[in-house]
């Protein structure tokens, strides 16, 4: 038998190809007959449509919009809500808003069709930011109040413990927008084959985007075939949002009956895309007489923009990670997704942890000055620990190492004497901070809306295919999972091959997100595997199929949201060291020290990848990734010009640790880490910033322009 | 205006008939099939587009086909098949430099040129030298790491 | 077909396509390219003639003559950058522009014609007393840049006209101490927000003899004004820290930033304060960081 290659950082199986330039996405696609298409869209943040007018279309050319979804179809994308419309018919919530496609064989000639489309409009007051949402600006145009969701959860008795408390802190903490920039913009083509419907997309979920737009022509899942082409980042942004190509792309191909492409251009991607949620997070936080907090009162906001989607999923993540890796006796968390004119918020790494995960870090790093201890101190007083009960009174299954993981980056950074070091105000700080992140879905949704499937087959030349939905888009899963086949069946990886998911192909393991693929999908592939060992005959074809199970004993009532909101997190913990230039208040950061726990790495150097490349994203989110509405364009930044995310000079490389604390139900040990290396820079960095420049920074992103005014 | 236009792409004389002001990049891939090099900003700011022309680095999203008349172009495509680029490819390989890989053609390109200039660049020269080629994946570490690596594993090669 | 684009072979013909069909220069495209892109596939769409004059080798040269450097206007940002008798604050202004890439192909006659409020030459070459020769089938003049750079992405480049060559004086005596900086978005591969080019020129008494200075992206073009340099002609720097303030406040005066103006008029502020504050402490430094 051959060495295992768990552990161990193996060369991942689509390195070679796509750094040589020979992988295919899906710009680089043609079929015969191919035609594009270019969306015409809102261009003012609420208004009803009064009229639509389109220019003499030449030979050759169409313009598809709601009119052509034929009879029985429904006018809508299901994103785990159904409320967002494929074509916008009647009223514009936001601009960007998909109107219709002019779809014809020359580009050129379609930019300029697009640009002679006139629609007319009543405009409306609209509603941009949290406030203006809450206060109905315009009229409220979901509910009564706003709202898409709106819900509260409890643990022990906050307001007993606030009415004979020592000490009161409140505090409001904001952050912004975020755009994913994943480098390959979003893209897909839709087209016929035989009586079914094939649509290529560069997407993280090929059965999440059949699912959406199927009822759009009135047929069965089974007529959607999606296949995934190579995607070329993600980050959440292809989650639910290549649904708003597909749907379209699927009418157009529907009515044209042609191969129908649509590739967006980066201002495009930028403008008129999803983004992270915007959030309000007020805290009012009780704290004892020997500086212990015991009861926090949270009430979280999350800006979703003009319709659901996911928000309400979202916003529960942001709300279970209220109160941080921190054991707070009494607390009650409020969480609302409130509805604005802006483009819809979705799904970003994170998933709306990182909103509150920074929220918590800034506010107890602002207790802790003002009770004159280091952050530090107050934060490791409350680690969580196992036995203990969470936010959604569940209890903490594993052991949590963070006390090791705390020392780890405090030896490495030399963070306490650097604390002491550098006085406030000094232009000189260091800031830590602590993080999770719950592995999959939340509560029972692996188990009663998931149901992962894995299907692997071995051919007669003895090689296994992994037939599944999962897919790659950056992280590495792709050579994880087939390190964990591979090892399970003792072969060596040549043999075992993992392609592009196709939906009539594969069995559906369930939407790339969550972090649960390795800790989910892999403990299924890895249980397949082992029964494709015990049922293996050489030369012969074989196919093993096994489903997920949910291990007993972990109670969750999704009605109330009490229970076991996660079985195993990933930990993390992070120190940052800044300068701020006493010229021109630029950060120089000039360390980054991290430990993860992720259970156990299947590839030390993927994770190593993910670490450095997370924690890089949420440095720009706190440090320069500003985005501001525009009554014009939407967002004001539209480009990677003005939209500024971090270069190779920005941050210096980064020193990364890996605790080992195998999780019981993974793979070798493996829980998720793709979101967790995203949810803590952000907080340690502005703690650094905070402490350099001896002021509270309360909401993020900070550029230098912003610091100054502060300083 | 259509004129033709000759140049020398990845060590073959071309030439193309079209409007000269036609992106360079458009050309590459549409007219000449090297999808190799990557469009993802078309305004020069993140060098998934980038290629050599006369041995320097330069993002075609922003060159028009015009301008190359004459002169040497050298893609993706040229430089995976010398073993300059050969040795790159391998060492971001084994680096753990490639994530969704989008824009390594065109970082494999940028490190050609930097190493070309350089042959033993430091952290510091190599952060530099890709300080145009935007990553959204790796935070760049593992791609310094794996220049870092080219370079030594190529010694004599630049 | 209209003709709507040239590829000139020599300065010549350009001059003479320009007189006949009034077509704009491309040089690098790394702006205008940019400006006026239409997407994947679809060839850029100019509303004006258009002529490629990338390919001019009688532009690029970088040469001394008398007391100028004269960069022709084809020479790249990256030439310029790599030329030691190209003038230090020119020179760095060259080195952070943009990326490499950019700086490739980024031409120092592009930079000086688009005429961005935000571009990086002119800071240090008006700075400097640049002059630009412009060039017609029919003769030439010379001007100052900051005469040339009428506003914002405006100039007094006239219809038949070409840019040949910018001319930088160099000072008598080498400047004792000079400053540039630009603060970007980003650490590389950044637009301007901000950028400062300052000079002093001292006797063998500590007399300031000669003082400039000059903002980018702080106003619709570069900002300078010799006036208040006037306030510190003449000083010793014993006496920096007594007209220091007075000097600051009719400096800022000369700035009117659109956007950022807190963050434009302090920083501006304290890199002036830095720079001359080091000055009067008799730094042996010539360039001052």
């Amino acid at each position: 038998m051959q060495q295992t290659s768990i552990g161990r950082s193996t060369r991942r199986v689509d390195a070679i190809a796509k750094a040589s330039g020979h992988t295919q996405y899906i710009a680089d696609y043609t079929f015969d007959g191919m035609i594009y298409a270019k969306m015409v869209r809102s261009t003012v943040p609420r208004g009803k449509i009064l009229d639509i007018s389109i220019p003499v279309l030449p030979s050759g050319y169409s313009f598809i919009s709601a009119k052509d979804i034929p009879e029985g179809g429904k006018n809508q994308l299901h994103m785990i809500k159904t409320d967002y419309t494929c074509f916008a018919d009647g009223e514009v919530r936001f601009i960007g808003e998909t109107i219709g496609l002019v779809v014809g064989p020359d580009r050129g000639v379609l930019q300029d069709l697009v640009d002679q489309v006139k629609v007319t409009y009543e405009e409306g007051e609209y509603a941009v930011t949290i406030e203006d949402g809450l206060a109905c600006k315009g009229g409220a145009f979901v509910g009564e109040d706003n709202c898409f969701c709106d819900f509260t959860i409890n643990k022990g008795d906050v307001d007993e413990i606030f009415a004979g408390s020592d000490r009161v802190f409140e505090e409001e903490i904001n952050t912004g927008w975020q755009e994913h920039v994943h480098l390959e913009t979003n893209g897909a083509i839709a087209m016929p084959e035989g009586d079914k419907f094939v649509i290529h997309v560069s997407a993280q979920c090929p059965f999440y985007v059949r699912k959406s737009i199927a009822s759009l022509i009135n047929r069965p899942y089974e007529d959607i075939i999606v296949r995934q082409s190579v995607t070329g980042g993600a980050f959440g942004g292809k989650e639910h949002f290549p649904d708003v190509l597909a749907g379209p792309l699927l009418v157009a191909a529907y009515v044209t009956g042609k191969p129908v492409q649509l590739i967006f251009d980066r201002h495009e991607d930028s403008a008129y895309s999803v983004k992270r949620h915007p959030s309000r997070t007020r805290f009012r936080t009780a704290v004892d007489k020997d500086g212990n907090i015991t009861a926090m009162d949270v009430d979280v906001v999350y800006n979703a923009g003009g319709y659901e989607s996911c928000s309400y999923v979202v916003l529960q993540r942001g709300v279970f990670h209220a109160t941080g890796v921190y054991n707070i006796p009494n607390s009650r968390v409020r969480g609302r997704a409130v509805a604005t004119n802006t483009f819809p918020s979705d799904a970003f790494r994170g998933f709306g942890a990182p909103q509150t995960l920074f929220a918590v870090e800034t506010h107890l790093a602002h207790i802790a000055t003002q009770l004159g201890i280091d952050p530090f101190e107050l934060k490791k007083r409350h680690f969580l620990k196992k036995g203990d009960v969470t936010v959604t009174n569940g209890h903490i299954y594993e052991t949590v190492v963070l006390p090791e993981m705390a020392q780890q980056v405090l030896d490495e950074s030399g963070y306490l004497e650097k604390a002491k070091t550098y006085a406030p105000g000094s232009l000189r700080g260091v800031g830590i901070s602590f993080y999770n992140h719950g592995g999959a879905f939340t509560g029972n949704g692996e188990q009663m809306i998931i149901k992962a499937r894995v299907r692997l087959r071995k051919n007669s030349d003895d090689t296994v295919d992994i037939l599944i939905g999962s897919t790659e888009m950056g992280q590495g899963f792709q050579t994880a999972l087939t390190k964990i086949v591979a090892d399970e069946l003792g072969i060596g990886l040549e043999r075992v091959r993992y392609p592009q998911p196709d939906t009539s192909v594969v069995s559906d393991s369930g939407p790339t997100v969550a972090s649960r693929s390795t800790m989910i999908v892999g403990a299924i592939a890895q249980r397949s595997a082992a029964r494709l060992r015990e049922q293996w005959v050489e030369g012969k074809e074989l196919v093993v199929e096994e489903e997920y199970t949910h291990p007993e004993g972990f109670p969750w009532d999704q009605s109330t949201f009490q229970g076991d909101a996660y079985i195993g997190y990933g930990w993390g913990a992070c120190v940052i060291e800044v300068e701020v230039d006493p010229l021109t208040t630029e950060v120089n950061t000039k360390g980054i020290w991290s430990s993860h726990d992720v259970g156990l790495a299947i590839d030390e150097l993927i994770v190593h990848g993910q670490i450095n490349g997370g924690i890089a994203q949420s440095l720009g989110y706190a440090a320069m990734e500003k985005l501001d509405f525009s009554a014009k364009t939407g967002f004001k930044q539209t480009g990677l010009s003005d939209y500024i995310i971090p270069t190779s000079m920005d941050f210096p490389s980064q020193v990364c640790t890996l605790v080992d604390n195998p999780y019981e139900f993974g793979p070798h040990g493996a829980k998720g880490m793709g979101e967790l290396v995203f949810n803590g820079a952000s907080a340690a960095y502005i703690d650094a910033v905070s402490r350099a420049i001896g002021k509270e920074i309360r909401s993020i992103p900070v550029p230098p322009e912003i610091l100054m005014e502060m300083m | 205006m259509i004129d033709e236009i000759r140049f020398t792409l990845n060590n073959s004389e071309v030439a193309i008939t079209c409007d000269p002001l036609k992106r360079l990049l458009d050309v590459l891939r549409e007219d000449f099939g090297l999808f190799g090099t990557k469009e993802a900003c078309g305004e020069g700011e993140c060098g998934a587009c980038s290629v050599l022309m006369n041995g320097r680095l330069i993002t075609t999203c922003m060159v028009p086909v015009g301008a190359v008349k004459g002169k040497e172009i050298m893609t993706i495509e040229g430089l995976r098949e010398t073993e300059r680029g050969k040795t790159i490819i391998e060492a971001f390989a084994d680096g753990g430099a490639v994530q969704c890989g989008f824009c390594i053609p065109g970082m494999v390109v940028a490190a050609e040129s930097l190493l070309s200039r350089n042959a033993k660049p430091t952290e510091d020269e190599i952060r530099l030298g890709i300080a145009g080629n935007l990553c959204r994946c790796t935070g760049y570490d593992l791609i310094v790491e794996s220049i870092k690596l080219a370079s030594e594993r190529g010694e004599g090669l630049w | 077909m209209v003709e709507t684009s040239y590829i000139p072979q020599t300065l010549e013909e350009a001059l003479r396509i320009r007189k006949e069909t009034g077509a704009k220069p491309l040089a690098g495209g790394t702006d205008l390219m940019v400006m006026h892109r239409r997407g994947t596939g679809v060839v850029p769409s100019f509303p004006w003639p258009v002529m490629i004059i990338s390919s001019l080798e009688e532009l690029k040269y970088i040469r001394r003559e008398g007391d100028d450097i004269v960069i022709g206007s084809g020479t790249t940002c990256h030439a310029i950058e790599d030329d030691p008798s190209v003038p230090y604050a020119v020179r760095t202004a060259a080195s952070l522009m943009g990326a490499e890439s950019l700086r490739n192909l980024a031409t120092i006659g592009g930079n000086v014609c688009n005429a961005s409020p935000k571009a990086d030459l002119p800071v240090p070459l008006i700075m400097m007393d640049a002059k630009v020769t412009l060039v017609s089938a029919t003769g030439s003049r010379t001007l100052l840049l900051d005469e040339f750079i009428t506003g914002p992405k405006e100039t007094d480049l006239k219809d038949d006209e070409l840019l040949l060559e910018v001319r930088i004086p160099l000072p008598e005596k080498d400047y004792s101490h000079v400053w540039y900086r630009k603060i970007g978005t980003r650490k590389a591969n950044a637009i301007s927000k901000l950028s400062l080019s300052a000079a002093v020129t001292l006797d063998a008494d500590g007399f300031i003899k000669d003082f400039r200075s000059a903002n980018g992206a702080s106003g619709p073009k570069v900002a300078r004004s010799t006036e208040v340099e006037k306030i510190l002609e003449g000083k010793n720097v014993t006496e920096i820290p007594s007209v220091l303030e007075q000097f600051l406040d009719a400096y800022d005066a000369i700035l009117s930033p659109h956007a950022m103006p807190t963050y434009r008029r302090l920083s501006t502020r304290r890199m002036l304060a830095h720079f001359l504050t080091e000055v009067a402490s008799g730094t042996q430094n010539m360039i001052v960081t």
